[in-house]
């Protein structure tokens, strides 16, 4: 979809010091396992006590990334809230399976239940804040964050000021055990920061919760403009090729999805040799989720507000452009589901 | 100016029919999907009665029309037998020759089989072919696996709002059309029966030993079912010039949170009445322009009220027929929304008002009561269709005869 929007206030829970940091001066966190975790805040300031004991962890990313964005944004409504997230609470999920096991289908508790249902943290979210506009919730993967935008950017043009859009992804250790079994992650532990160093079978897991503000017209809260998404199911190479030239033939900066993992390279390989600016990675900052697009988009958002990119977060990188307006987003979720963005400077 | 939509092919299986033929039937029949579950691992086997689909995974992959193989859930085979009939319907032999998009719903994926290896898959002690399976957790591997085997290349997506995902999948769907990104979207939802769900709905009190009893006083809960069901959408200018047979057209939706409650709808039905209020004002038709509400009606203390007095509120003394076919098919979950889309196209289609299984005594809070006979013979020019759920997610849609 090709429609400018306006990113108004954003907030980001991710391995990193998103949160509360500035981009500018925010060091990289360095980890040894292949499994990088959520630095979570103090909830406090945003969850009633009362509330926060009850909340599982995704619960909480989902909420508190959720407020802070709001609140940063200047809007007093959310409006519509549009999510995505590939796994929802995967504590909640696999509580209950364990609990209908362990009880024997009696007497079970139904809280980790009602909160994995998917579109528990939308609920949420509209509960705390009396959002009663519009509410969707999108699980498809590598598409879910992007499904979000595609359908904020309609809700745009179908006349809605602003809508609060967001992605939220938990990794927990049963659930990256699973994965390991299909090959998701390296065998042997790499650092974050080493992630590029090689490319060999599978990547390092992440996870994170990252809202947006999305605005239908430029204002003084507008850190960054959206102007495109398009989503390419499993595409051939042609036409990865022909979407990256059409949207990014003229941008003066590639975010790049690449993870190191030689299982999927290739498109990566692809973008590169279509699209020769250049380019940065992200996945050693947040890791490999389904909704890693997210992370992706509050990083370009924030190199372009501060117009620099830090040197510290990057460190693989030999040479930084240091004057960039247009930046592409390309991303994908284990060679499936192709994601391209399209981020300028207001 | 946005184009309209319409639907121009349906397919679906439900406890009540593997076609949308033999589901018509039984509705003319008043012959109820509800029994006891072959399939489903658990104790409440003869105690909580469901709307399961008679038919083994062998049988289903069968009318698949594909090999029996690993990877592929029951949520999924039930979704490729809706999809086919769907696609059949609406003349659709071939997707490359027009970008079509698809649009899915699902509340857990492929639940249905992982929750049987999920203790091997975490324990490092065993391998085995259900490794397979991993990737049918979550909710886009049904999406992607019909994707693949009857050839959607274009735009996919998986919803879920719980109770309401497929209604929502629909309005996605149109609103893409609308927005000109596409003149062909298939959207729809797909539900098997799961212990997980099961479970999950009985702890919270919400399940009928009895069949469910929709807007009787003395309901107690839902009864759980599964079912597919897709509905092709088209712009009017594609429709026209690929001279398709419009079946009707979704001409209002809505989409609206109520922010009440985790679980429960409010008393007053707030998130209902602004969902139907708005979805009815889209599709241009006044309130006495409505022949027939085919409601969410789970039977569950609390959806009857709200849905009730948000009737009430809406249309004051002049409620349109209403009925829940939930006694029927179950309750659906994920697919119900499109399973009960296609139910208000026959209504339209046949003139028929489906009736309210198991009613027998009016509500203590309301002032009305479900349609419990049979109607045919009736005008039916336009339809609500609700569909509530979980996270105060409210989705309706007004379907609406063509008349050109």
């Amino acid at each position: 979809m090709k429609v400018k929007c306006y990113i108004q206030g954003m907030a980001a829970i991710s391995p990193q010091s998103t949160f509360e940091g500035d981009i500018t001066n925010m060091p990289l966190v360095r980890t040894e396992s292949n499994r990088l975790a959520c630095i979570e805040p103090d909830y406090k300031p945003y969850i009633p006590a009362n509330s926060l004991r009850r909340m599982t962890r995704i619960l909480k990313m989902g909420l508190t990334a959720a407020l802070k964005c709001l609140a940063e944004s200047g809007v007093s409504t959310p409006g519509p809230i549009v999510t995505g997230t590939g796994k929802g609470s995967l504590q909640d999920t696999e509580k209950f399976i364990k609990e209908i096991e362990q009880y024997k289908e009696t007497a079970l508790n139904p809280t980790p239940f009602i909160q994995s249902t998917y579109n528990s943290v939308n609920g949420l979210i509209a509960l705390q804040q009396q959002g009663t506009d519009y509410n969707n919730t999108f699980v498809h993967r590598g598409f879910s964050f992007e499904n979000a935008l595609v359908d904020s950017m309609m809700l745009l043009q179908e006349g809605y000021t602003h809508t609060l859009t967001g992605g939220f992804e938990e990794i927990t250790p049963e659930h990256f055990y699973i994965k390991s079994r299909i090959g998701h992650w390296r065998t042997e532990p790499v650092a974050n920061t080493d992630l590029f160093n090689q490319e060999l079978p599978g990547t390092i897991a992440g996870e994170g919760s990252t809202f947006f503000v999305l605005g239908a017209e430029a204002n003084e809260h507008s850190i960054a403009a959206l102007s495109a998404c398009k989503l390419l199911y499993k595409p051939d190479p042609m036409q990865l090729t022909a979407t990256l030239r059409e949207l990014g033939a003229d941008a003066d900066l590639i975010i790049s999805g690449t993870n190191g993992d030689s299982n999927h390279a290739h498109y990566y390989h692809l973008l590169n040799n279509t699209l020769t600016q250049p380019s940065i990675p992200f996945k050693h900052l947040c890791g490999e989720y389904e909704t890693a697009g997210a992370f992706a988009l509050w990083l370009a958002a924030s190199l372009l507000k501060a117009g620099t990119i830090p040197s510290a977060l990057f460190p693989m990188v030999q040479q930084l452009p240091s004057n960039f307006k247009k930046i592409v987003i390309y991303n994908h979720f284990y060679g499936e589901q192709h994601t391209v963005m399209v981020v300028e400077r207001v | 100016m946005a184009e309209r939509v319409f639907i121009t092919g349906m397919g679906m299986v439900t406890a009540i029919g593997d076609n949308v033929a033999e589901n018509l039937q039984h509705l003319r029949q008043q012959k109820s999907g509800l029994g006891f579950t072959d399939y489903i691992d658990t104790i409440y086997k003869q105690v909580l009665p469901v709307g399961e689909i008679k038919l083994s995974n062998e049988a289903l992959f069968n009318r698949a029309g594909i090999p029996v193989q690993g990877g592929f859930t029951r949520t999924t085979l039930l979704g490729l037998v809706a999809m086919l009939e769907a696609l059949q319907q609406a003349g659709i032999r071939n997707l490359s020759k027009e970008p079509t998009g698809f649009i899915n719903a699902s509340t857990v994926g492929g639940m249905c089989d992982t929750e049987k290896v999920y203790f091997d898959l975490i324990n490092p002690e065993k391998e085995g072919d259900f490794i397979e399976s991993i990737n049918t957790l979550d909710c886009a591997d049904c999406t992607q696996r019909i994707a693949d085997t009857v050839g959607f290349h274009d735009h996919i997506a998986t919803i879920s709002t719980a109770c309401s995902s497929s209604a929502n999948a629909l309005m996605f769907g149109a609103r893409m059309i609308k927005h000109g990104m596409y003149r062909r979207m298939v959207c729809g939802g797909t539900e098997a029966l799961t212990r997980f769900t099961l479970n999950g709905f009985n702890s919270l009190k919400n399940v009928d030993k009895q069949f469910c009893r929709p807007f009787d006083n003395q309901r107690t809960g839902l009864n759980l079912g599964e079912g597919a069901a897709y509905l092709v959408l088209e712009s009017e200018s594609f429709a026209r010039a690929n001279n398709s047979t419009i079946l009707a057209e979704l001409s209002g939706y809505c989409n609206a949170n109520e922010a009440f409650h985790p679980t429960s709808p409010s008393p007053e039905g707030d998130g209902a009445y602004a969902a139907m209020k708005n979805a009815l004002a889209m599709s241009g038709h006044k309130l006495e322009d409505v022949q027939y509400v085919n409601v969410h009606g789970t039977a569950t203390l609390n959806n009857d009220v709200s849905e009730g007095r948000a009737l009430e509120r809406l249309f004051g003394r002049k409620v349109p027929p209403f009925s829940s076919t939930k006694p029927f098919t179950g309750h659906t979950l994920a697919a119900a929304g499109a399973i009960e889309a296609i139910y208000a196209v026959l209504s339209i289609q046949h003139g028929i008002i489906f009736p309210n299984l198991n009613f027998s005594e009016k509500m203590e809070e309301l002032s009305i009561i479900p349609v419990t006979e049979l109607q045919e013979g009736v005008l039916i020019k336009n339809v609500i269709s609700n569909s509530f759920g979980f996270g105060g997610n409210n989705a309706s849609l007004v379907l609406s005869k063509y008349e050109g």
